[in-house]
């Protein structure tokens, strides 16, 4: 473990900036909001900023990205397609560990499966990753539940935990180590160790007092999603609620469904692109021919719980497919962000 | 042999459609050809697979592949129904479309060999069947009792008419057709396929069924075959679903647990009722 004292953290970005475009928490100045964005000025990179109103899939999973580019020539039947590579090498500086989990449970998706999806895999390995323990939880957290936090295990190259008048900094990786020694930063000593576990400790302790707005029963919920015995009425409610928006696809850390459209551009080619898309929409699912698998509200909002918490999509992420950011609640304009639907489950179960 | 290639994932290669031919009405069957010798050397299928298709400047759509992994021409069978089909059947002999694939998992092949095999389409529900149909009709001698029950509408909704023709001619070949209305001219039978279903004498031990055909007469089908006596691991069937990458990514295919894409589009019907959603 290494010591970073806290005017140097500053030094780190910098010397990131040469390599890396350089994405961390800020706060918005017109909204107020903090944002997990590029940082085009370094300067407001603010490590202690409350978590972020959105995810950093972005950097990753662009809400539009072009993926090919094909010019097809009618009259002399010529075909030219080229694959559109844009992709820059990113630094995301104070991932929090429930956002950090995220990105791993998207590498599981997109790199683990059947196939390898070519255009993520691009991204993955161009990315720089510093977490950043939450020394202390945010009102909306529930990552305690969903074990993905409030410190990072792996996945970073480099993870920092607030200790005073600096951070004592984790190597993840050789990329990290690297930055490490050309940093010059010196050992933590021998009770660094202790001293993070002690505030991680802490922090988790500290859980009933801060993280108030939610409590999420996570594992009865994965058991009864999985085997499928919550009555039908439970999700009628459910999908009473919902506004159809897509908001808590946009903030999740783990939803990754995209659309993808051919668009035809004035000077002739057409760009292939990939977008945001959320399994809440009515279009979804609808084929041409008008015939929709998915028609009723209440059908397919039990889908994305599934994906969240049954076990067979655990399976593909290797862990739940949540992990207590607590967005979706904050968002959700029908009160059924994650935590409220597991409080619906539970009370189906205890008949509260 | 020839060496698989492995799946076009994301970047379509360019193929040139060689001839297109009406088959009934809004439905047409695209004949084509990739322009790079190698890849149009070493495209294999299984039957039962699905690619993604390009048309040019409209979009790509996903569609099951009518040909025998042997000796056939490649093509695809498409019903004018949504912006991109549209966009299709306006091509002529000679235009380009973009192929990605084949995906998915496929009809069982060297499992069934052997046994009495029996198929059920409605409609255009015969165009995925197709391709296991010729297939087992070009190993014959492996498989036991052939059958094949279709119906449409009406004589002129009959896909593949060629085709069927010479499956009429073919030995050891059964094949029933059956029609919704009476027709003047129609030697075949009238009523729904599973009505003409329920009246055979179909062999239960031993076999397997291919069902593929609209929601309605699936089920009105299953019905009738578990009757007879067939097991519903034996019954399998293809699904369609909104696909956008063919490779499990998008996840719009999804039902239940699975994803249409990787995990089908075959599926047995045992499979089919613990997916926990309609097909």
């Amino acid at each position: 473990m290494y010591w970073l004292p806290r005017d140097q953290v500053r030094l780190l970005v910098n010397r990131l900036a040469e390599s890396y475009a350089v994405y961390g928490p800020r706060r918005d100045e017109v909204s107020g909001e903090v944002v997990f964005d590029r940082l085009e000025y370094l300067e407001r990179l603010d490590l202690q900023a409350a978590i972020p109103y959105n995810p950093p899939k972005h950097a990753l999973l662009p809400q539009y990205e072009e993926i090919l580019k094909y010019l097809y020539q009618k009259q002399s039947r010529k075909v030219t397609i080229e694959k559109i590579s844009k992709v820059e090498p990113k630094a995301l500086v104070g991932l929090r560990a429930c956002d950090l989990n995220g990105i791993l449970c998207l590498d599981r998706f997109f790199l683990g499966q059947e196939f390898v999806d070519e255009v993520y895999l691009e991204h993955r390995q161009k990315l720089f990753i510093i977490s950043n323990t939450c020394v202390r939880p945010f009102p909306q957290c529930f990552c305690v539940c969903t074990d993905s936090g409030p410190a990072a295990g792996e996945g970073f190259d480099l993870d920092l935990t607030l200790a005073g008048q600096g951070y004592l900094v984790q190597v993840g990786s050789m990329k990290g180590q690297k930055l490490v020694e050309e940093l010059g930063l010196r050992e933590a000593g021998p009770e660094a160790q202790n001293l993070r576990e002690k505030i991680v400790a802490e922090s988790v302790s500290s859980f009933d007092n801060f993280a108030l707005e939610n409590k999420a029963w996570i594992s009865r919920a994965t058991n009864r999603l999985t085997t499928g015995f919550i009555k039908p009425e439970v999700w009628e409610y459910i999908g009473n609620q919902c506004f159809e928006c897509g908001a808590c696809s946009f903030v999740c850390p783990t939803c990754s469904c995209f659309n993808v459209e051919d668009v035809n551009r004035v000077d002739g080619p057409t760009d292939r692109v990939r977008t945001w898309d959320s399994c809440s929409f009515e279009g979804y699912t609808k084929m041409a021919g008008d015939h929709n698998p998915r028609k009723p509200v209440e059908d397919r909002r039990n889908k994305r719980f599934f994906c969240k918490l049954s076990y067979s999509q655990s399976k593909k992420y290797l862990r739940p497919g949540c992990v207590g950011c607590g967005r979706c609640a904050r968002v959700c304009p029908g009160d059924i962000g994650l935590p409220n639907v597991v409080t619906y489950i539970r009370r189906e179960i205890t008949g509260e | 042999m020839e060496k698989q290639l492995v799946p076009i994932v994301t970047v379509p290669e360019v193929a040139t459609v060689v001839d297109i031919r009406e088959e009934i009405a809004d439905v047409r069957t695209f004949y084509f050809t990739f322009d790079r010798p190698e890849i149009e050397r070493a495209f294999r299928i299984r039957s039962g697979q699905f690619i993604m298709c390009t048309v040019f400047g409209a979009g790509e759509f996903a569609v099951s592949l009518p040909f025998s992994p042997e000796n056939d021409r490649k093509h695809i069978s498409v019903r004018k129904v949504g912006k991109v089909t549209a966009a299709l059947h306006e091509l002529q002999p000679g235009d380009k479309i973009g192929i990605r694939g084949p995906f998915g998992n496929g009809f069982p092949f060297e499992e069934i060999k052997g046994k009495n095999v029996i198929y059920v389409a409605g409609g255009i529900g015969l165009i995925p069947l197709r391709s296991s149909i010729v297939h087992v009709l070009q190993h014959r001698p492996d498989f036991g009792r052939m059958i094949l029950v279709y119906g449409a509408r009406s004589s002129r909704d009959l896909m593949y008419k060629d085709s069927i023709r010479e499956w009429q001619a073919t030995r050891d070949f059964e094949t029933y057709f059956t029609i919704d209305r009476p027709e003047p001219g129609w030697n075949g039978q009238v009523g729904f396929v599973n009505q003409l279903v329920a009246g055979l004498n179909l062999p239960a031990e031993n076999t397997v069924a291919f069902v593929c055909g609209p929601p309605v007469m699936f089920n009105a089908v299953i019905k009738e075959l578990k009757l007879k006596g067939i097991k519903e691991q034996d019954i399998y069937s293809t699904l369609e679903r909104h696909m956008k990458c063919g490779i499990g990514k998008c996840q719009h295919c999804a039902i239940g647990r699975t994803l249409v894409c990787v995990d089908g589009p075959v599926y047995t019907y045992r499979q089919i009722k613990t997916l926990g959603e309609q097909i």
